[in-house]
């Protein structure tokens, strides 16, 4: 379609603040702004190319379910949710942290509390933005996210995840406790456009959502999320205000599928770094603001190919540099 | 009993009174919002009594701002009355309130103001307030009633003590407008959207008993602009206060304020989920069938006023699953009476269809067809578990309010197995449907002014948009005008929106001014303008889910149809599937639209390119499928003679065929203008 590469002037994508200095009330070092586009990315330098994509890392409470190569990758860490949180920023180089309440998931999970202890003990542990993804349970979901964003209070991280049929208790604790929301549909651009406005009707303001259009595994229908993707920024960048957010692309399942679960253990963590950066690198493209990986090894390599893309179109220090320390 | 009018005056002047001897500071703790409906109404901090009477002066002498200057006073002097009295709630705490509130485990609030003379009535009202998944605020002797009554109050208990006197209320009111300032973005001073909010999201009402003072009534009664309704079982008449009876209290508090309460499981012996839905029991599997042309059998959905409706009634006439032999074939006759305050007559047909889907949600039963075709089937298994014919009707009561909590009030079903009473009502049922397909299929584009839109399509064609209007339903036959208007009801920011026709650009295009605008913007400016009736100029676009295909025939001068089951070629030299892949993707293709079959049939169909006159050619299977209404309509139209024109795949299926054969039978589109 020719009129994607056309977008009309002055369409831009919002631009959603994550994270907040002591100055505004948080205790983070750095704080981004995600957004602010006016074209598709990576085209050149200027204040259309809006600001740069951020990586982020995703660690657990529980590792039951987590992947075996990246519970090997980092050994003791794994026992410990803050030293990981912050070996994620000073060892491993991510720009932030995704804390996955894992233990929710757990039949009959009440031991609320811990999720409080556990987002300050990550607050403690990092400086930068965090992002926080609670319960996929409806019944808990009150308590849950009530805890979180409670014990986050003014941190404003970002919240997953909000769905169609169970959006309220995540939007209820972003609007009470000043954080930013997870829009996720499964890849579908009408979907994504009727939980935004639902969202918006719970007076969430749009500037703290950011949408997730279900990033499916490579090789396991990882295209439909990039067509989904690209579809959902050529409309914004047309004029479709509803959808005209920052993207988050997630492809959770990435070490989950046979060809790295079965991988030569000899090549195994190599077989997962690609299997997740591909992904990852794709819905860069394809417009995402924030992808999140969980091998360590993963951020790396993706951080390198993003110097290579992002030169010429940011200066390296802005691209990788905070914004208000 | 006290006349509002005579005691507002009264309160209003002690209230006056009260502003002027004020002294000293005014002020609440643990609060970034000062005085809350002060600050909210006038914008301004309020400290002292100096600046209360400016900000009081500023509200234009808002009774609201006066209690709270007088109750915040009270606070800065004394401090709150202490146990069991909560009196100002904290920030921290309403934070979580309101987080409740918005995230919809609390339905709504409630306040409770006065000594009411009875405590048993009191008490059954705080209780019927608690199952209902409010959160009750108390101000008044009330508490003292309660809690002498043995009931439990706290937070805990979704019972808020405020404080001992009827003035206590006011927190009632900073509640309001602290969620308002916190949840809802209003800014200190705006009042239009402190009101706004407080009209479209804040579902408070208030129950008031005997005892307040005058200035007290004054305050409660101020709550009024908030959109707050009082009612008032004892003690009061006149004003705008509601009189209601005890019993009656909390369900025209929530009623009148839209406060509905969603149930979550369903109360019966076997599991319920769409996980089910597209099962099949087998003969050996069922314990017993109903209908399916071995006994008679109907459903019927009816919108009744709201007191002949008793929600979650359910009841069984005529012999239980326990008098039923094992595999039995048994009568059944299925009536979901329900009630709303915007639920109407046009919806019944839309919601029955309901019934199939949620019946077969049902681990162990199962449903097809419809109307009087119903055919039931309930599995040895769920019966030996304990499923009788009465938890049907429960798991429909539950999912019918669950499905459309802003639809439906009420929803009572009755099952009747007694086979004489399902066959007498059987033609009362009959003559029902007769009237809805009469209402429907009289229905015209020109008596509405809002078409609606359908853009579910677009996760594959992404620039697609049906206009769906009385007389041209969805091309994939499956969404009617009147579905349109309810899906849009029941989901406002859903895939139909509504479409405002607007100017009329050409009658016989069918082009409207509102129509193309919407189209231009919903199709993301891919598409300009769409003719509704016609296929030559500007058509709708296509998904890919038409029922049938119409195109032109140049060298026949026609229009030829070919519906999605016919496998077979066609005169044009296409199949179907060739077709569809031809036209598809959301694109508008001159010559070629898609259309449902419920279109053929209405006098709206291709009107530009002279609409069913210009036919030549279905296949025999689509002809057969409309053969009675087609006729029927030909008839009306004085051509009775047109329907054995219309040739189908036995005449002809190449167009040399089929141009001999409407030669022979002089069919009028080969002597119509030319289609190119």
């Amino acid at each position: 379609m020719s009129e994607e590469h056309n977008p009309e002037p002055g369409n831009r994508i919002l631009e959603v603040r994550l994270g907040a200095t002591k100055a505004e009330g948080g205790t983070r070092e750095r704080v981004y702004t995600v957004g602010g586009a006016g074209t598709f990315p990576f085209l050149g330098a200027g204040p259309a190319a809006g600001h740069p994509p951020r990586i982020a890392l995703e660690i657990c409470d529980d590792t039951r379910t987590w992947s075996p190569i990246v519970l090997r990758e980092v050994g003791d860490l794994a026992e410990d949710t803050g030293a990981w949180a912050a070996a994620a920023e000073t060892t491993f180089g991510a720009d932030m942290v995704r804390l996955s309440f894992t233990s929710t998931r757990q039949r009959g999970f009440d031991d609320f509390a811990s999720l409080g202890t556990t987002v300050e003990e990550v607050i403690g542990a990092t400086k930068y933005p965090l992002i926080v993804e609670g319960s996929t349970e409806p019944a808990i979901d009150s308590e849950v996210y009530r805890r979180i964003g409670e014990a986050a209070e003014g941190e404003r991280v970002l919240l997953g995840t909000a769905e169609a049929d169970r959006y309220r208790s995540v939007a209820a604790s972003a609007l009470a406790y000043g954080h930013a929301v997870v829009a996720q549909t499964p890849i579908d651009i009408n979907l994504a456009k009727q939980l935004n406005i639902l969202l918006h009707e719970t007076a969430l303001p749009p500037e703290r959502i950011v949408i997730d259009p279900y990033t499916g595994t490579l090789g396991y229908g990882f295209e439909y999320s990039y067509s989904v993707m690209e579809r959902i920024r050529s409309v914004a960048l047309q004029g479709d205000a509803d959808l005209a957010r920052p993207m988050i692309s997630s492809a959770i399942d990435s070490l989950n599928v046979k060809e790295v679960r079965e991988a030569d253990p000899e090549t195994a963590d190599e077989v997962a770094i690609r299997w997740e950066f591909y992904a990852a690198f794709s819905a860069l493209i394809a417009g995402a603001e924030i992808v999140c990986v969980r091998h360590p090894g993963t951020v790396a390599l993706l951080r390198e190919a993003l110097r290579a893309l992002l030169e010429g179109s940011h200066p390296q220090e802005e691209a990788y540099g905070d914004e208000s320390a | 009993m006290t006349s509002i009018d005579t005691v507002l005056a009264s309160g209003r002047e002690r209230l006056d009174e009260e502003m002027d001897a004020l002294e000293g500071s005014v002020g609440y703790e643990e609060t970034a919002y000062a005085l809350p409906v002060t600050y909210a109404v006038t914008g301004m901090a309020v400290h002292d009594a100096a600046s209360a009477r400016e900000a009081y002066a500023a509200s234009g002498s808002s009774v609201l701002v006066a209690g709270e200057c007088l109750a915040a006073a009270g606070y800065a002097a004394e401090g709150g009355e202490g146990e069991p009295y909560t009196g100002f709630v904290p920030d921290t705490v309403l934070r979580r309130l309101g987080y409740s509130l918005v995230d919809g485990s609390i339905a709504g609030i409630g306040l409770v103001a006065g000594s009411p003379d009875d405590a048993d009535a009191a008490a059954a009202i705080c209780r019927e307030m608690q199952e209902k998944y409010l959160l009750t605020f108390l101000a008044g002797g009330v508490i003292k009633t309660l809690t002498e009554a043995g009931v439990k109050v706290g937070l805990e208990y979704r019972l808020v003590p405020l404080g001992s006197t009827g003035m206590a209320a006011i927190h009632f009111a900073d509640i309001i407008a602290r969620v308002a300032m916190m949840f809802g973005g209003v800014q200190p001073g705006d009042t239009d959207r402190l009101l706004n909010y407080a009209a479209e999201r804040a579902k408070a009402f208030v129950i008031a008993f005997p005892g307040l003072e005058d200035e007290e009534v004054a305050v409660i009664d101020g709550f009024r602009v908030l959109s707050i309704p009082i009612l008032t079982p004892e003690g009061y008449e006149g004003g705008e206060w509601i009189r209601v009876p005890y019993l009656e209290a909390v369900r025209e508090g929530m009623e009148r304020r839209g406060i509905r309460v969603n149930v979550v499981a369903i109360p019966i012996p076997m599991a319920c989920s769409p996980a089910f839905e597209g099962k099949s029991i087998r003969k050996e599997e069922m314990y017993v069938e109903f209908g399916g042309a071995k006994a008679a059998a109907f459903e019927l959905l009816r919108v009744r006023p709201a007191d002949e409706v008793e929600d979650g009634r359910v009841e069984v006439i005529g012999p239980e699953v326990g008098d039923l032999e094992e595999g039995s074939a048994v009568p059944l006759a299925i009536l979901v009476d329900v009630a709303g305050a915007s639920m109407k007559k046009d919806y019944e047909p839309v919601l029955e269809r309901r019934i199939h889907t949620f019946l077969n949600y049902g681990e162990g039963s199962w449903h097809v067809a419809q109307r009087d075709l119903v055919w039931v089937r309930l599995t040895k298994d769920v019966v030996r578990r304990g499923v009788a014919i009465a938890d049907l009707g429960r798991l429909l009561a539950s999912k019918f309010r669950v499905e459309f909590p802003d639809l439906l009030d009420a929803v009572q079903v009755t099952l009747v197995t007694d086979r004489e009473r399902v066959e007498a009502m059987l033609e009362e049922a009959r003559a029902i449907y007769d009237e809805r397909d009469e209402r429907i299929a009289g229905m015209k584009d020109e008596d509405v002014g809002t078409y609606y839109s359908c853009t579910l399509c677009q996760t594959f064609a992404p620039n697609h948009v049906c206009i769906i209007t009385p007389e041209r339903p969805a091309l994939c036959g499956a969404i009617t005008w009147l579905d349109a208007k309810i899906a849009y009801e029941i989901a406002p920011a859903g895939a139909n929106q509504p479409v405002e026709k607007g100017e009329l650009i050409d009658p016989v295009l069918g082009q409207f001014e509102g129509v193309n605008r919407f189209v231009k913007k919903a199709s993301h400016s891919a598409v300009d303008r769409v003719s509704l009736y016609g296929m030559m100029e500007e058509p709708m676009t296509c998904c890919g889910c038409f029922e049938c295909i119409a195109t032109i025939l140049p060298e026949v001068n026609g229009i030829m149809i070919v519906n999605r089951d016919y496998l077979g070629d066609t005169p044009l030299g296409m199949t179907f599937s060739t077709l569809a892949g031809t036209i598809g993707g959301g694109a508008q293709t001159p010559g070629f639209v898609g259309i449902s079959k419920g279109y053929i049939l209405s006098d709206r169909f291709l009107q530009a390119e002279n609409g069913i006159e210009r036919v030549v050619w279905m296949p025999s299977l689509l002809r057969n499928e409309l053969k009675g209404r087609l006729e029927e309509k030909l008839e009306r139209m004085g051509i009775p003679e047109l329907f054995d024109k219309i040739a189908d795949e036995t005449v002809a299926v190449s167009v040399e065929d089929l141009a001999e054969f409407l030669a022979r039978v002089d069919h009028p589109a080969l002597a119509m203008r030319p289609l190119i």
